[in-house]
């Protein structure tokens, strides 16, 4: 009776894996008053061990990618990972690089994906909306068990 | 009556939590959350896996929260005003404790500060028990709440409690202690799941015990009482929403040096 509640609340962790700031200015402009992310509950709280959602963007740099996993790891399931930008989805343009391990799907799984360089709120909102859908369904496999 | 007060305060508690986010997102031009966001809230921090650290991290914060619940009803029963002070004091050195019971830099960081901030606000606090006692001779609140109005003869006591409401309250410019961008949280950090509620609720209760106090400066008046309410609950909101935070060391010197001198004007005013 209270299920369609579950979802009214997710709490994000934004984490840059190696960006070059265009995707974190979007996702701080989609908390700003034009975009009002909070109106779905959203909280911006930048701990993993209270956060749902796992807003990550960049292309994981040779150096991040620790940090990356242990930040994924400390959260409490269920969880959303939203890869977001084209550099986090595949490596953008620093794929093949060296120092760059071309997108987070290598390590962690990915719910989300938003392309786009940078992404624009628009896109941002509707993966977080999305993201809002499956982790519901997370939550349901999760309640079964 | 009271009984039944005392079981719906931390739902009041919720409400006015939900208000204050709607007010504040309406300040910055913001459509903002529902007012029963926070209940959203709990009701998913319910479905989250726990991660237990230690026993004491859980226990202290299950008395931290049950303390502060005493102390909100005995202000309810209207007991004496200064075992409440003392007694709020104790869930404030139960937080702290929970803080320092985990190996986490930033949970020992905001330990640290919750101490200083108690420092900081305490003295004014019994400060202004002490106030109430010189005009009434007795700390019962029952008597506090059926006098008229106060705050014509301890206005200065007012203004610097109004000084520490941001600081309990966790607000801006006083919000040193639990810094969400710096040390993500303070003492909460390490709290997950239906571990965080207890601190979630906690802070519920706490905007009922400040609250609380507050309305003992109304007297018998309930449209008094309203007044004030009203009126700090959206200056509080107003400070928070156009200040900055201010480092730890600053709200310790200006809550004492503004806070304490107008606190001991007011009592040598009132012994004159």
């Amino acid at each position: 009776m209270f299920e369609k509640y579950r979802k009214k609340s997710p709490w994000i962790l934004h984490y840059n894996a190696g960006s070059c700031n265009g995707c974190d200015i979007e996702i701080l402009a989609c908390l700003s008053p034009k975009y009002d992310l909070e109106r779905f509950g959203v909280i911006n709280t930048g701990n993993p061990k209270q956060s749902d959602i796992f807003l990550v963007t960049g292309p994981v740099t040779y150096r991040s990618r620790e940090r990356l996993m242990e930040l994924y790891n400390q959260m409490p399931n269920p969880k959303v990972v939203i890869a977001v930008g084209s550099c986090t989805c595949t490596g953008g343009v620093f794929r093949g690089m060296y120092n760059v391990e071309d997108g987070i799907d290598r390590y962690i799984p990915v719910d989300v994906y938003i392309p786009g360089c940078a992404s624009s709120p628009e896109l941002i909102m509707d993966g977080v909306v999305k993201g809002l859908e499956i982790l519901e369904t997370k939550q349901k496999v999760s309640d079964d068990k | 009556m009271e009984y039944l007060l005392i079981l719906l305060a931390p739902i009041f508690g919720g409400l006015i939590y939900g208000m204050e986010r709607v007010v504040r997102a309406r300040m910055q031009n913001r459509v903002g959350p529902p007012i029963l966001q926070p209940f959203y809230d709990m009701y998913k921090l319910f479905g989250k896996e726990p991660f237990m650290i230690n026993n004491y991290h859980i226990v202290f914060a299950i008395m931290h929260l049950m303390t502060l619940w005493v102390a909100v009803g005995l202000v309810i029963f209207g007991a004496n005003l200064l075992y409440v002070i003392f007694i709020h004091l104790l869930s404030s050195i139960f937080l702290v404790l929970a803080g320092y019971s985990v190996n986490s830099v930033y949970s020992h960081i905001g330990s640290n500060r919750e101490l200083l901030s108690i420092v900081a606000y305490e003295p004014i606090l019994i400060f202004v028990a002490v106030g109430f006692y010189i005009l009434n001779s007795s700390f019962d609140i029952d008597i506090i709440r059926s006098q008229v109005s106060q705050v014509p003869q301890l206005v200065l006591l007012f203004l610097a409690f109004l000084l520490i409401i941001p600081i309990k309250l966790k607000k801006s410019p006083f919000d040193a202690t639990e810094a969400h961008q710096e040390i993500v949280g303070g003492v909460e950090v390490e709290f997950s799941g239906v571990f965080f509620e207890i601190l979630y609720m906690a802070k519920w209760i706490e905007y009922i015990f400040i609250y609380s106090i507050l309305l003992l400066f109304a007297g018998d008046s309930f449209l008094y009482g309203g007044l004030i309410f009203l009126s700090v609950f959206f200056l509080v909101n107003l400070i928070d929403n156009s200040t900055a935070r201010i480092k730890i060391e600053h709200l310790v010197k200006i809550t004492l040096f503004i806070g304490l001198s107008l606190s001991v004007l007011n009592l040598v005013m009132l012994g004159v």
